[in-house]
């Protein structure tokens, strides 16, 4: 779905500029909501910090933005310090001439469409003529242009969501941030415009940085993903990085479904640049150590789309198992299938259609290359 | 350096917010903190009283109070009596139009609002013509029916508690209502569903969570109470029955004044309400049971039969004795000579407006009464206004402290309040003392507990990022104010003027301390009146009052609604 215009706007041209955030500390009261947080976005990234509800995610967005006040650390924007603890500085959100789209979409219900958007231009005294250009350019990339004269308060979730948008964009923003811009919106809607944003950060080649708790959001639309819990960082990288080495249990759970099997490490039947796990009841794993270390209980995670399942015993000789279907839920785009391995469960995720009976036995396989070391453990 | 980098940055810029906010903290200090000062430095000077500053501190005016146990007994019993008939009231009129199928539900809700402008003023004089022993309307019904005596008596303790108790009952019908439309129905609905009867579901489930919700409206009614002045003051003084309210009165006014004792009576006063107020407050905000959500349920109501017209019946009957009965009664002795039950045709007249409005005492008390209510309107709105911004926005320091402050005479009766404001400004060598300023300085104060509650409820409701998104917009402080927040929170503000002008415009605790001979305002005129006058004309004096304030209001609510922008919700 090609929501977007092909041509780059003129108007529109943002100058991407980077951000850096070292040791930042946000307290609320007794509560240290973010600890000792420190990452970079590179001009015209697109980074998103992805974590469960209560990580300290948004609060960092907010500080970023000059919403929230740190209680330690620096950030730069741009190469300036606009917040700094040992300097005291603390360059107030309305001067760091950064952009936001939140959660609630926060529309102005008492103005129109237009507006809103012109809002930020109106700010900055830009002339009549420029304003009119830039909000109809704005309203255009969103495909809101017939819009402009509507109030804000007769638009749905949907067509209020690209009306924030439009406003971020409109007094060209060298950095653009996101709060769960999506969250509100229901799934179907949702996966287009996630879509439409990716597009969007494309073309206006800008710097954001995003924050949501949606797994499929931060794998489709990011550069870079920073997985944050209890306001620690746990894994910055690639979505790819991230969703095939995870680097702890956290990481494995939760982005994406894993199987975590922790067993005996077996130097001894280590081949082919792998290593070797022995579970408790006897059987071994190989997997790839990712060039981490094993810890005193080496853990591989095995996502449970990497299992594959089948009735009949497959080819090859290393990570094949004989299992017993405890459990089949169908789920629609696949099946999950609970099978007993030794003396615990795994879960596969199955895309096949054929009815599996529980009870049955059937056989289960894993690339080695899909099993993963995780990081100290 | 590790240390600067873990204290909280102490940061050096000065902002228009923290100008704003370091000026409101010093006008709401003024305001509130240093007439607080004077009426503890008066309770506590046991010097010359003819000496200023005191010559020496004690107790001694607490002891003293000993004296005067028989009025702290007359104020708990009074008000432990009207506080139980309001909360009845308050409680049965709120389960009726919650939890019931009453029919012209709607209707009945919003009169239910009407007796709290019915003020306690008009009740007491209301009730005075109806239940006096002789002349009373009732009365006189009861002997022409072959009655003796008299069937009620309203000059007493007990009309007092009854005309408080049927305007405070309207305070503890909303008060209750809400925590009643408030609770959740599928916590009843889950208890049904586990067997249990309707009455258990009642006592076990439905009970419990409405308890703290009716305690918290008991005890701020008490308070009320507590500090209330004008039913006690019309129905008491003529029998010589006094509360601490009006004790402090004649204690103020007689001659020689017990300026010391009346204070220190003040400061106890408002000690045991302050402690009242905190009980309150910890009662609604431990919220320890769930029943207020925040989210509005559409509650279950019962099928009550034929029932429902019964029921329907209560709540107009509460209507009828609050709004109706006081407004005829009130609307009929203010058209006869001389106000009785059975009146000959002659007696008939519209003299008494005639008089009332040709008196130059109520013609100028009535323009500096609207004066101040303009003022007082405008000014507090703004005030207010931006104090509430600065306390539930902001992230300045010691905006907490700003808040406790404005909320503090809430605790305090306003004429209590008002003495200090008088002992205040007395020393100030600026001529205030005895003009319309001054009163103008006390309704800003006294009012700002109410201006506050009214701003801050639609404040806190007002999504925070739709400041912070014109924040990001790069909007600036004051900038953001007009363009976001102010024609956001416009039905806010307005309902806030509206009320601080109301209130200003019918106040007599502080006003009847306050006014000097030359800055009259309308209410203590209309007291003044009741007492030195007659009860007809006084009728018409507080009638034509009532009428300024409907016709101020009804301009008021016709120009905001032509002005307000069409389409918008």
């Amino acid at each position: 779905m090609a929501i977007w215009h092909n041509t780059a706007p003129a108007v529109l041209a943002l100058k991407a500029e980077p951000i850096e955030v070292e040791d930042l500390s946000i307290q609320y009261g007794p509560v240290m909501a973010v600890r000792g947080v420190s990452f970079a976005v590179q001009p015209g990234e697109q980074l998103t910090l992805l974590g469960p509800s209560g990580c300290g995610k948004t609060t960092t967005l907010r500080a970023l933005a000059g919403l929230e006040r740190p209680s330690a650390g620096t950030i730069r924007i741009g190469g300036h310090v606009v917040y700094s603890s040992a300097e005291h500085i603390d360059i107030p959100a309305e001067k760091r001439g950064l952009s936001m789209v939140f959660q609630s979409y926060a529309i102005w219900p008492h103005m129109t469409v237009f507006d809103n958007v012109a809002y930020g231009l109106r700010v900055r005294k830009r002339p009549k003529a420029e304003i009119e250009a830039r909000v109809r350019e704005s309203l255009d990339l969103v495909q809101m242009g017939a819009y402009a004269a509507r109030r804000a308060s007769q638009l749905s979730g949907g067509q209020q969501q690209r009306v924030a948008l439009a406003r971020a964009v409109a007094f060209s923003p060298p950095v653009l941030l996101f709060d769960e811009p999506l969250s509100n919106l229901d799934a179907k809607l949702r996966a287009d415009m996630r879509i439409e944003l990716r597009e969007l950060q494309h073309r206006l080649g800008v710097t954001s940085v995003y924050v949501t708790h949606d797994l499929e959001e931060a794998l489709a639309m990011s550069d870079r993903i920073v997985v944050m819990r209890d306001g620690v960082i746990e894994q910055a990288g690639t979505p790819t990085e991230i969703y095939a080495r995870p680097r702890n249990r956290f990481v494995a759970d939760f982005v994406g479904s894993s199987n975590l099997v922790s067993g005996r490490l077996r130097p001894d039947l280590a081949r082919d640049g792998l290593i070797a796990l022995e579970m408790p009841s006897g059987e071994i794993v190989l997997g790839d150590a990712c060039g981490r270390a094993p810890g005193a209980e080496p853990t591989f995670s095995i996502r449970t789309v990497h299992l594959q399942f089948s009735a009949a015993r497959p080819e090859g000789t290393v990570n094949v198992w004989p299992v017993r279907v405890h459990r089949c839920v169908f789920q629609g785009d696949f099946t999950q299938i609970h099978v007993a391995w030794g003396d615990r469960d795994l879960v596969i995720r199955s895309a096949a259609l054929e009815p599996i009976a529980e009870g049955q036995s059937a056989w289960i396989s894993a690339d080695p290359a899909r099993c993963v070391l995780l990081e100290g453990a | 350096m590790s240390d600067a980098a873990i204290a909280r940055p102490s940061l050096p810029r000065v902002s228009a917010q923290a100008i704003a906010g370091m000026l409101l903290a010093a006008i709401v200090g003024v305001l509130v903190l240093y007439p607080i000062f004077f009426l503890l430095q008066a309770a506590l000077d046991v010097g010359d009283p003819d000496v200023r500053p005191p010559t020496a501190y004690g107790l001694g005016n607490f002891v003293a109070m000993g004296h005067y146990a028989s009025i702290l007994g007359n104020t708990v019993a009074v008000s432990l009596a009207a506080t139980a008939m309001a909360v009845i009231f308050g409680f049965v009129t709120a389960w009726i139009l919650s939890r019931t199928n009453v029919p012209y539900r709607r209707t009945l809700e919003q009169l239910m609002a009407v007796p709290y402008y019915v003020t306690p003023l008009l009740g007491a004089f209301a009730w005075s013509l109806l239940g006096a022993p002789e002349s009373g309307f009732i009365n006189q019904l009861w002997r022409a029916a072959g009655g003796h005596g008299a069937l009620i008596d309203m000059v007493t303790p007990f009309g007092i508690a009854w005309v408080m108790a049927l305007f405070e009952g309207s305070v503890a019908f909303f008060m209750i209502g809400a925590v009643m439309k408030s609770m959740d129905p599928s916590l009843e609905e889950a208890s049904q569903m586990a067997g249990a009867s309707r009455l258990r579901t009642m006592l076990q489930v439905t009970l419990p969570l409405v308890a703290p919700g009716v305690l918290g409206a008991t005890i701020y009614v008490f308070a009320e109470m507590l500090g209330s002045f004008t039913a006690a003051l019309v129905l008491g003084l003529p029998n010589r029955f006094y509360v601490v309210t009006t004790a402090i009165y004649q204690m103020i006014s007689q001659y020689p004044p017990r300026l010391p004792l009346a204070a220190a009576m003040g400061v106890s006063l408002f000690a045991i309400m302050f402690v009242m107020m905190m009980i309150y407050r910890h009662i609604v905000t431990s919220r320890s049971f769930v029943t207020v959500t925040g989210k509005a349920f559409r509650p279950r109501r019962m099928d009550m039969g034929r029932l429902r017209w019964v029921l329907f019946g209560v709540c107009a009957f509460y209507v009828l004795l609050s709004v109706v009965l006081p407004l005829v009664t009130l609307i009929y002795a203010s058209l006869q000579q001389i106000a009785v039950a059975f009146p000959a045709a002659a007696n008939w007249t519209l003299a008494n407006y005639r008089g009332a409005l040709a008196m130059n005492a109520v013609r100028s008390a009535l323009t500096n009464s609207l004066l101040l209510g303009l003022a007082t309107a405008t000014i507090g709105t703004v005030l207010v206004g931006l104090l509430c911004w600065i306390v539930y926005r902001s992230r300045l320091p010691g905006r907490g402290v700003i808040e406790y402050v404005a909320m503090f005479p809430q605790a305090v009766p306003r004429l209590v309040f008002a003495f200090g404001i008088m002992w205040a400004w007395l020393v100030i060598p600026l001529p205030i003392y005895g003009t319309i300023w001054l009163l103008l300085i006390a309704y800003l104060t006294v009012f700002l507990p109410l201006g506050m509650r009214t701003i801050s409820g639609v404040m806190l409701q007002l999504d925070k990022t739709l400041e912070e998104s014109a924040q990001m917009c790069g909007a600036p402080w004051i900038y953001r104010l007009v363009t976001v927040t102010m024609p956001l929170l416009r039905p806010g503000l307005l309902a806030c003027w509206l009320l601080l002008f109301i209130a200003s415009v019918r106040e007599l605790g502080a006003s009847i301390l306050l006014m000097g001979p030359h800055s009259k305002v309308i209410t203590p005129a209309i007291v003044e009146s009741w007492f030195a006058t007659s009860a007809e004309l006084t009728a018409a004096m507080a009638l034509i009052q009532t009428v300024v304030v409907a016709a101020a209001m009804a301009i008021f609510v016709v120009a905001t609604r032509q002005t307000a922008e069409p389409g918008g919700d």
